[in-house]
């Protein structure tokens, strides 16, 4: 079936883009890698009257690094091009985990780590990493630059806090703490190009005190960081008490779903048991 | 919906056209230019049989747009032969009966291409890596990937 029929625009700089959005409104979507919004194109699950193609502003391919101020990744950037990121793969090791087990290298010639996240699926796999390493995602809009942290980006499946008019130049994401080591667990039925049944992120530093946070994919409505699981390594109790801690309390704050992947019961276990092997892995645990 | 003038190459040959904005690049080329080589079937990026090269690296061409391709670069498995001469991977398929049904052919060919091009000695995980979206339904995947592995150690 072809795609709707739509007008395209091809904005060269910001400005351009927030005017476009603003004239047209509710009657728009913006057009970055097209992977998910061609999809629902398609399937007539959205219908924009205008298609606006943010690859043609220079500005949002940004991809730096800075020892202050962190990673900026912006909306243009594509998911190989992150995945190519030296720094990425040394210093957000769950970031560059999760992108490079999103779909296919070729979907992820033309995907996006911004569309991934704006798309807003339950099952994003680098929403997990984005909450361990607490990206900020800046946005842009007619009144002005905002951030939203990424764990306020998140209200439902396919929802997100952006407002109307409003779009994501990109994420920030600070440098995480001296030593830090990151990681993201992707079980699925099978290893390549498939959803989630469930992911795992965490994230494990210890500067005197351990500092470990867990985010989970496909368990819930949005991605789900665990805030609990700060709070117990912070407490008590030997590693390995901890980690059991940790996989408990993961198990009751989700609340997965039954569908074609796999059963709730069986993503209930399955989410103890990643959590508990990457908390093991990077706490060094065998 | 608009249309747009857009000027760009496909093997090498160039092509200046209109197109309304909601034709896909997939269309563009088995519709437009009536090079059907490229395989059209599931339309939503899960299969990969319509892979082509823009600018060098595999896209499916059923989630770009044909606007998205002004200015760019085409590759398709018409434009891998020289004539009659069959490219090293080419040959290898033939070898190594990696041809069933053919309809996932030129895909796998097109994406095995991009591959040994960026990496000529690739593991055999990175092959399977590098062609994991394109799915064979007659399920001959041993013997595709020995082709590629195979055209590999031709190349020096
Ligand atoms: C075969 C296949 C396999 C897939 N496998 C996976 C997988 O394993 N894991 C996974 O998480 N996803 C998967 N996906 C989904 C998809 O590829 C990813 O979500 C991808 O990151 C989306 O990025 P994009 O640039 O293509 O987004 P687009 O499709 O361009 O956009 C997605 C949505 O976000 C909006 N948007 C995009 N950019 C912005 C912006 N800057 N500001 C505001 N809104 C914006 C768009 O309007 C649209 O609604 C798969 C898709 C396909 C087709």
């Amino acid at each position: 079936m072809p795609l709707p029929e739509f007008s395209y625009f091809r904005p060269k700089t910001i400005e351009g883009l927030v005017s476009l959005l603003a004239g047209h409104g509710a009657d728009a979507k913006i057009l970055a890698g097209g992977t998910d919004l061609f999809v629902l194109m398609r399937d007539r699950l959205v219908r924009p009257k205008c298609v606006i193609d943010i690859k043609g502003i220079e500005e949002l391919r940004e991809l730096s690094w800075d020892k202050g101020r962190g990673l900026m990744i912006g909306a243009a950037v594509t998911l190989n091009e992150l995945i190519g990121s030296e720094i990425v793969e040394q210093r957000f090791g769950a970031l560059w985990k999760a992108a490079s087990v999103l779909a296919d290298p070729t979907i992820r010639n033309r995907a996006t780590l911004v569309g991934n996240i704006c798309n807003a699926s339950p099952a994003a796999d680098t929403a997990p990493a984005l909450l361990v390493l607490d990206g900020g995602v800046e946005v842009v809009g007619a009144r002005g630059e905002r951030t939203i942290p990424i764990r306020d980006f998140f209200v439902g499946v396919k929802r997100t806090t952006l407002e109307r008019g409003e779009f994501v130049r990109g994420v920030r994401i600070p440098n995480p703490p001296e030593g830090a080591k990151s990681d993201y667990l992707k079980w699925g039925r099978t290893r390549g190009e498939d959803l989630a049944v469930v992911g795992v992120a965490a994230l494990a530093a210890d500067s005197g005190k351990k500092f470990v946070r867990v985010a989970l994919s496909s368990v819930a409505p949005t991605p789900l960081l665990i805030s609990e699981v700060e709070d117990i390594f912070r407490g008590e109790g030997s590693i390995e008490e901890r980690i059991e801690k940790a996989a408990s309390v993961v198990v009751q704050r989700i609340s997965p779903i039954s569908d074609v992947r796999a059963s709730r019961e069986y993503r209930l276990h399955m989410a103890g048991v990643l959590t508990r092997r990457v908390l093991r892995q990077l706490l060094g645990v065998s | 919906m608009s249309r747009h003038k857009i000027s760009f190459s496909v093997n090498g040959e160039r092509h200046e056209l209109e197109v309304e904005a909601n034709r896909t690049l997939l269309q563009l080329l088995r519709e437009d230019l009536e090079m059907t080589g490229t395989k059209r079937a599931c339309e939503r990026g899960d299969c990969g049989l319509c892979t082509v090269l823009m600018d060098g690296e595999p896209v499916k061409s059923c989630l770009v747009l044909a606007v998205e391709v002004d200015g760019r670069e085409v590759t398709t498995i018409e434009g891998l032969a020289k004539g009659e001469k069959l490219t090293r991977l080419q040959r290898a398929f033939i070898e190594h009966g990696a041809v069933q049904c053919g309809f996932c052919t030129p895909a796998f060919i097109v994406a095995g291409e991009a591959l040994l091009k960026r990496n000529p000695h690739p593991s055999e995980d990175e092959v399977k890596e590098a062609v994991g979206g394109i799915l064979c339904r007659c399920t001959g995947y041993r013997q595709i990937i020995d082709a590629i592995l195979d055209a590999a150690k031709g190349r020096e």
